[in-house]
């Protein structure tokens, strides 16, 4: 212990005491030091003044420093204002008490905010990027995480786990974004060849595909495209134009500002798949609430339906933890969707029987869902809360347990987040969303698409689960 | 008044009081006589030592002394302490109190070989 070291000690010691005694003591320290050499001896000497820093601290702090205080109060007393340091009089009992809890306290309260998952957030859907504008991105990225079902190698589904989904509908409308330079007349000839061997080759209704390749070389000769330099709006006149000649408003034409990779995403790797399925179980897959509310009732908040092989368990055990109880609220407000698999797997124990199961991105849309076994769930009544913001995954699981009149659906009108479609580059800057496979629904009559999922019970979604309580409690009457 | 905090007598400073008895020394000095007078066995750690000085002079059992006596061996200024007649009055009783005790002890008979 060298001498700086025991001055930092003796500064643990009252004020009053330093000041009086603090030379005297490290004079007594070097003292002993000269006096008692070699290494045996130090080491004593250094045990010895740990063991009065234990002894002797308590002794000084137990002193009294009044006296000290109240003379050089007496002397200041000219009729000025004076100021005197607290730090002369040793710390009260009280005080170190206080401290020691506030410390205390700050360290908890430290701890509990770092337990608190953080909020739930998808890596694809950047601020200010539609989710055309972000599959296009994402095309020119590594993709750092698999992205959805259907392992086309040169397609990517337009229906990932977005966040706007209404705006897959109006594509190419983010104008203002665009400050790209102009189109020239062989640029646009490129895309409209592209557009049009893209239908011809890949949508499903032949015929149609040939009427929009018609329409667009018709137009194209009649000059309509002429004169249009800008990306975004050459994109939606096309949209505009394949739709108006097919019928249908899945296909449509999309315009990124950056340029579109030839490439195909390559395959993300192992350490990706890793790092994705961590990140999964960091943010508890996106489970934001699992627990029985008062009356018996079951509740959970989900954010998402994530990839089943990871979180499709987790969110089963969610689900069936809080099962068993007098009714069930599933809480799909802030549900952006996901994978139709997990979709399945989370919707399964809620069946005694096989029902038809509507998928529209299934290669063959009509399946059915076996029911799992030794479900408590299957009897117990279910409450869907939706919002706007309930999208994709999460209206194919909302309007089936619609259809199949095994959930009553209460607060706002779904997104209409729309459902599928396999994106193709055509030239640097453009893609073409195209449906390719006809869709069926089991169901008969329109799905969410565009439209979004009507509730049952039609009340704020901010009110929906004060309701789907009061309803679940009636119900029990 | 302030609470007595040397009732009952701290050992440290039973053994400062009685380290003074024969002459003034300052604080160094004071830990060396302890340490002889107990055979080594107590060896009073700065801290400890002030702390104690500090509370026998608050008590006015012990006083400081400006000048020191012995100047030509000292290079520095040093604090030297002297015994006041109300603590050489409480070092006799507790040594008084502490022969009782051995007395009692020694009738009981708990003692052994040299002491006895």
């Amino acid at each position: 212990m060298s001498e700086r070291v025991f001055a930092l000690l003796v500064r643990l010691y009252p004020a009053a005491f330093r000041e009086k005694y603090q030379q005297d003591v490290l004079q007594l320290y070097r003292d002993r030091l000269q006096d008692e050499p070699g290494p045996v001896r130090k080491t004593r000497l250094y045990c010895d003044l740990l063991v009065d820093a234990a002894v002797g601290l308590p002794m000084a702090w137990r002193n009294s420093y009044g006296e000290v205080a109240s003379t050089r109060v007496a002397t200041d007393a000219s009729g000025l204002p004076s100021f005197h340091m607290l730090e002369r009089e040793p710390l009260r009992p009280g005080s170190v008490i206080v401290g020691c809890v506030f410390s205390l306290t700050a360290l908890v309260a430290l701890g509990m905010v770092m337990r608190i998952p953080a909020p739930h957030r998808y890596s694809n859907s950047r601020e200010g990027l539609s989710p055309v504008e972000t599959v296009l991105d994402r095309l020119n990225r590594v993709v750092s995480a698999p992205t959805g079902n259907g392992d086309n190698s040169d397609t990517t589904t337009v229906n990932g786990p977005s966040s706007q989904g209404q705006a897959e509908l109006r594509p190419g409308s983010e104008k203002a974004q665009a400050k790209a330079e102009p189109l020239t007349e062989p640029q646009k000839e490129e895309v409209l060849q592209g557009v049009s061997d893209n239908l011809t080759a890949r949508y499903f209704d032949r015929e149609k595909a040939d009427a929009a390749v018609e329409k667009l070389r018709a137009l194209k000769k009649q000059g309509a495209y002429d004169g249009i330099v800008d990306g975004p709006t050459f994109a939606d006149r096309l949209t505009a134009d394949i739709r108006s000649a097919t019928g249908d408003a899945h296909l449509n034409v999309a315009y990124s500002r950056n340029s579109i990779q030839n490439a195909a995403p390559s395959r993300p790797s192992t350490a990706d798949i890793l790092r994705y399925r961590a990140m999964l179980a960091q943010e508890n897959c996106s489970i934001e609430d699992a627990e029985v509310l008062p009356g018996d009732i079951g509740y959970v908040k989900f954010n998402s339906f994530p990839e089943a092989s990871v979180c499709g368990g987790n969110l089963r055990k969610a689900i069936t933890k809080v099962g068993g109880t007098r009714a069930l609220i599933l809480d799909l407000r802030d549900n952006s969707g996901g994978f139709p698999e997990t979709v399945a797997e989370v919707a399964a124990p809620l069946f005694a029987r096989t029902v038809a199961w509507y998928n529209p991105r299934a290669a063959q849309s009509a399946t059915t869902l076996k029911p799992a076994r030794g479900s408590t769930l299957a009897n117990e009544p279910v409450y869907i809360l939706t919002s706007p913001r309930t999208l994709s995954g999460a209206e194919q699981f909302t309007y089936n347990l619609k259809m199949l009149k095994r959930a009553t659906i209460v607060g706002e009108t779904t997104g209409g987040g729309g459902h599928v479609g396999a994106f193709h580059r055509v030239g640097d800057h453009f893609g073409i969303g195209i449906p390719e496979t006809k869709i069926t629904n089991p169901y008969g009559g329109p799905d969410w698409d565009g439209i979004g999922v009507e509730p049952d019970v039609k009340v704020k979604a901010a009110d929906a689960l004060g309701e789907a309580e009061k309803m679940a409690a009636k119900r029990m009457q | 008044m302030p609470k007595r905090k040397l009732d009952p007598l701290p050992t440290a400073a039973f053994q400062i009081l009685l380290s003074l008895v024969d002459e003034d020394l300052h604080g160094y000095g004071i830990m060396r006589q302890v340490e002889q007078q107990t055979n080594g066995r107590l060896r009073l750690g700065p801290g400890t030592l002030y702390s104690s000085i500090q509370g026998l002079v608050e008590e006015g059992l012990i006083e400081e002394i400006d000048r020191k006596p012995d100047a030509q061996t000292e290079s520095e200024r040093r604090r030297y302490y002297r015994l006041t007649s109300s603590g050489r009055k409480l070092a006799r009783a507790e040594a008084e109190r502490l022969a009782d005790l051995l007395r009692v002890a020694r009738a009981k008979k708990i003692l052994r070989g040299e002491y006895v």
